[in-house]
């Protein structure tokens, strides 16, 4: 086996990494945050990646791109968030619902068509894979982790406000929260919008990477979102303990997600098999932190 | 200060599940009374609480606090009068928060929330610390500990903490000392007092124990069955003792007292 | 933190580009991506294989990696081709060709079970070739021979109705364009899409009502539920005519199709010129499948009392 070959391969995962943990922190601003498990990610991150293929091949600025990318991927969450606190639909119901009614809509957004390429050569776009490993500030890896770190930052700037804080206890304890007066539909429907406006931004980015946009991009996205926040917290949780630290290990956990991914494929893995392979890295992450819990009570007994 | 106006409630009507929860509750606090609540299980006393608090809405009657018409406000917005502490310690604090930020929440009960102010600024934290000190429990030196980390007892002390902190029209205690071993209990007891005398709160006391029930307070009201069926006032009250209650509940209900840990609570 | 991944970046990155990949003289790597499990793919790449080992015998190592339905695992693949340094990349599907072309101006890549390579990779003013490092083969049915087909068969027919998968950009281009032909022979068309494999049953069951004949393109969906299909044309007695042999043997009754194996083929042998000839790969025409055959499913036109032309061939 050739070790220069998998190296060579590890500038494409970690930027393809990076792309997934921007959506893996939306999914951690639910999962772990609100407290609840939203599926709308499967269609809104296709979304995000629908609204940025047609405004970029319409010619606008891929930034402007990605910006209205985030503002559709908030209104998908909103559509949830209603489902969940006017109608009383369970939320995972609620998300399931939207993802749904996402396919319709990303595909209305392509004008009908179920995929609609992004051509590299012909229009300008922030990240490519074509670049991945040019050694210049041009290489997809600078810029996606800057993204990043602006991202966690500002999460993090909100997450520490008013606003921000009473969103935080709507998630931890709703009891609590509503004694202390907080409206905890409007902060679940608030933190659903702009966890899929996130997830939205993401597919925007990572339809530029990939060269298209396709309504079935992101199936089974929340795996992979869900797969980034227990690997972040299962290596790094130790570390890491702050709210910004939290989103870091994220971010790690999409890294080391397609990492393993890499290596698996480089030691040979028929890639047949790779949906079986992800469903046993995800269920080995999960378990880890139950074992954990396991064993300590003996070791306390002994 | 509160009028609970003939309330009444009904869970699940027209179902196999159907229970009658409150029959006409009336009720009517002076401000600063300490009214304590008793009565067996499923009497309707954490009810009659949870309808306050607007956990549910009633069926008829309504509900004023301090002048206020509170019936059909949700319960988010029925926080800007009431300071809740509740049975289960885990109810009334968030327990991946800090001790200081689990504060500044409670400091803003009722307030609109900005996402452009901080949410814990560090002149409040001088405030909290000051505050966390009286409790006599060392958490002063955590103020950036998670509170999932305390103790049952210690976080039943912060949450009445933080119910007092903003001074509430009414306090709310549904037991909250219920789940606390002897000890704990007491020294929660006397902190609820001992805010309750500093502050001059007009407040609510649900318990299980008819000393606790008789040695605090300046009332006791009895129910049973949804109903408020003794009302005993402050001239009264200093004369009775756990006996006199019990006798009193057996005579109006015509049944006997079926709450265990009532009866162990004396 | 940063530190980690400052570190973990410069390794990646330096490893990457230190280490150039000399290919040994004349030995080459085929990178071959296929988007999906699938009877005809499967049948495209063995025909690609089959054309350059043919020519090349052991002189050529084929990598083949399927992306298991999965488009977003067609960029890491082909982020992995370009990073082994393969000579050239066959790609099989839209969703694969586009990651490839996405990740390398540099390596050539063959298409093929591509339909459109000017939608697909997004070309103003195609003319047979692409002007970059893409060429390939086009799975695009005759269809002007299908619309024929269809007139031969049921001249009496007034609506047609169109059914395919709205996930398959080709399906969608192909309806456009028979859509135009048999407006022309005075049909009425209506389209039926379908999202996934649980409204296969409802759509066709809709389009039965409302249409004479049903046309199914060159749709991947559709080849996997043909069954499915089958079970609702066969009881309302409404005759199918499909794009592809598959379709046609599953649930239609006749079609004019090409033969993936040969396609793939073809692209075999246009990787041959290109890495032992040297043809500058943006100079080569798309090239479209060699010969149609007008084949027709002899169970199913005797279940419907459909009799074909002698110039028809039973599908075995």
């Amino acid at each position: 086996m050739d070790l220069v070959k998998l190296f060579n391969a590890f500038p494409g995962a970690v930027s393809q990494g990076l792309v997934w943990g921007i959506m893996a922190i939306g999914v951690y601003l639910t999962y772990r945050i609100l407290d609840v498990s939203d599926l709308t990610v499967d269609g809104s991150m296709a979304t995000g990646g629908a609204v940025a293929a047609m405004m970029i091949t319409g010619g606008a600025d891929p930034w402007l791109a990605v910006l209205c990318a985030f503002l559709v991927g908030t209104l998908a969450g909103l559509v949830t968030g209603l489902f969940h606190t006017t109608m009383g639909i369970p939320a995972i119901l609620s998300g399931i619902l939207t993802q749904l009614a996402l396919y319709s809509v990303n595909l209305r957004i392509m004008g009908g068509k179920a995929n609609t390429a992004v051509n590299v050569s012909k229009y300008s776009v922030l990240v490519t894979s074509r670049n991945v490993r040019l050694l210049s500030a041009d290489n997809p890896i600078v810029l996606l982790i800057v993204i990043t770190a602006v991202l966690i930052v500002l999460l993090h700037l909100f997450f520490s406000t008013e606003y921000g804080c009473s969103l935080r206890a709507t998630g931890a304890n709703q009891n609590m929260a509503r004694a202390q007066g907080i409206n905890t539909k409007f902060g679940t429907v608030v933190g659903l919008m702009l966890a899929n406006g996130i997830v939205a931004f993401s597919g925007a980015m990572l339809t530029q990477y990939q060269g298209f946009a396709d309504v079935q991009m992101a199936r089974g996205a929340i795996v992979i979102g869900l797969a980034a926040v227990i690997i972040g917290e299962v290596v790094f949780g130790k570390i890491f303990h702050s709210f910004w630290g939290r989103l870091i290990c994220v971010s790690l956990g999409a890294i080391i997600y397609y990492l393993v991914m890499q290596i698996v494929l480089w030691l040979g893995l028929n890639t047949n098999d790779l949906k079986m392979l992800t469903a046993l890295v995800v269920a080995v992450f999960l378990a880890v932190p139950y074992w954990k819990s396991q064993i300590k009570p003996k070791k306390r007994g002994a | 200060m509160l009028d609970i106006n003939h309330i009444a409630k009904t869970f699940n009507p027209g179902t196999i599940t159907e229970k009658i929860a409150l029959r006409d509750v009336d009720l009517h606090l002076e401000e600063g009374d300490f009214v304590t609540v008793i009565g067996g299980n499923g009497a309707g006393k954490s009810t009659m609480l949870n309808a306050i608090s607007g956990v549910f809405s009633v069926d008829a009657g309504s509900i004023i606090i301090d002048g206020h018409d509170v019936t059909s406000l949700p319960e988010h917005r029925r926080a800007l009068y009431l300071g809740r502490v509740f049975q289960d310690p885990m109810t009334g604090t968030a327990a991946t928060m800090t001790i200081e930020e689990n504060m500044a929440l409670a400091h803003r009960r009722g307030q609109k929330r900005s996402p452009f102010r901080w949410g814990i600024s560090s002149s409040e934290k001088k405030l909290y610390r000051d505050e966390l000190a009286r409790l006599g429990l060392g958490l002063e030196d955590r103020m950036s500990a998670r509170v999932g980390l305390l103790s049952g007892g210690q976080r039943q002390a912060l949450t009445l903490l933080m119910a007092t902190l903003k001074k509430p029209r009414l306090l709310l205690l549904d037991e909250h000392t219920a789940a606390l071993d002897p000890k704990t209990a007491a020294k929660v007891l006397h902190l609820t007092r001992e805010l309750i005398a500093d502050n001059h709160l007009t407040a609510l006391m649900v318990t299980h124990n008819m000393k606790d029930a008789l040695q605090y307070g300046n009332r006791i009201v009895m129910m049973h069955e949804g109903k408020i069926i003794v009302d005993v006032d402050r001239q009264t009250k200093t004369s009775l003792r756990v006996d006199d209650l019990l006798q009193m509940f057996e005579h109006t209900s015509g049944a006997a007292l079926d709450n265990d840990r009532m009866l162990l609570g004396t | 933190m940063k530190k980690i991944l400052a570190l973990i970046l410069a390794v990646c990155l330096t490893i990457g580009c230190a280490s150039t990949v000399l290919a040994e003289e004349k030995t080459y790597t085929v990178g071959i991506l296929q988007l999906i499990q699938h009877v005809a793919l499967d049948a495209a790449t063995q025909g690609f294989r089959d054309a350059l080992t043919e020519k090349l015998g052991d002189r050529v190592v084929f990598d083949e990696k399927n992306a298991s339905g999965d488009s977003a695992t067609c960029s890491i693949l082909a982020t992995d081709f370009v990073a082994a340094g393969v000579d050239l990349i066959m790609a099989n599907a839209t969703p694969a060709l586009q990651a490839c072309q996405a990740a390398t101006v540099d390596i050539p890549i063959l298409g093929t079970s591509v339909t459109d390579y000017a939608t697909a990779l997004d070309i103003d003013n195609f003319a047979g070739t692409t002007g970059m490092n893409v060429s390939g083969t086009s799975d695009l049915a005759p269809m002007q021979g299908q619309a024929d087909m269809l007139h031969e068969l049921f001249p009496d027919a007034k609506v047609v109705g169109m059914l395919y998968c709205s996930a398959e950009p080709n399906s969608v281009y192909q309806i456009n364009l028979i859509t135009e032909m048999l407006t022309g022979f005075g049909y009425e068309c209506r389209n039926f899409p379908f999202a996934d494999s649980n409204d296969i049953a409802s759509v066709t069951q809709v389009a039965c009502d409302e249409c004479d004949v049903l046309y199914i393109p060159t749709d991947n969906t559709a080849a996997s539920y043909t069954e499915t299909i089958a079970n609702v044309t066969i009881p309302a007695g409404k005759p199918v005519v499909a794009g592809e042999e598959g379709i046609c043997s599953g649930c239609g009754v006749a079609t004019l199709s090409i033969s993936y194996y040969d396609l793939g083929y073809a692209t075999g042998l246009m990787a041959y010129e290109v890495l032992e000839n040297g043809v500058d790969i943006s100079t080569m025409p798309v090239q479209t499948a060699p010969n149609a055959v007008k084949e027709y499913n002899a169970e199913m036109c005797a279940t419907l009392g459909i009799t074909v032309p002698d110039d028809y061939v039973a599908i075995q």
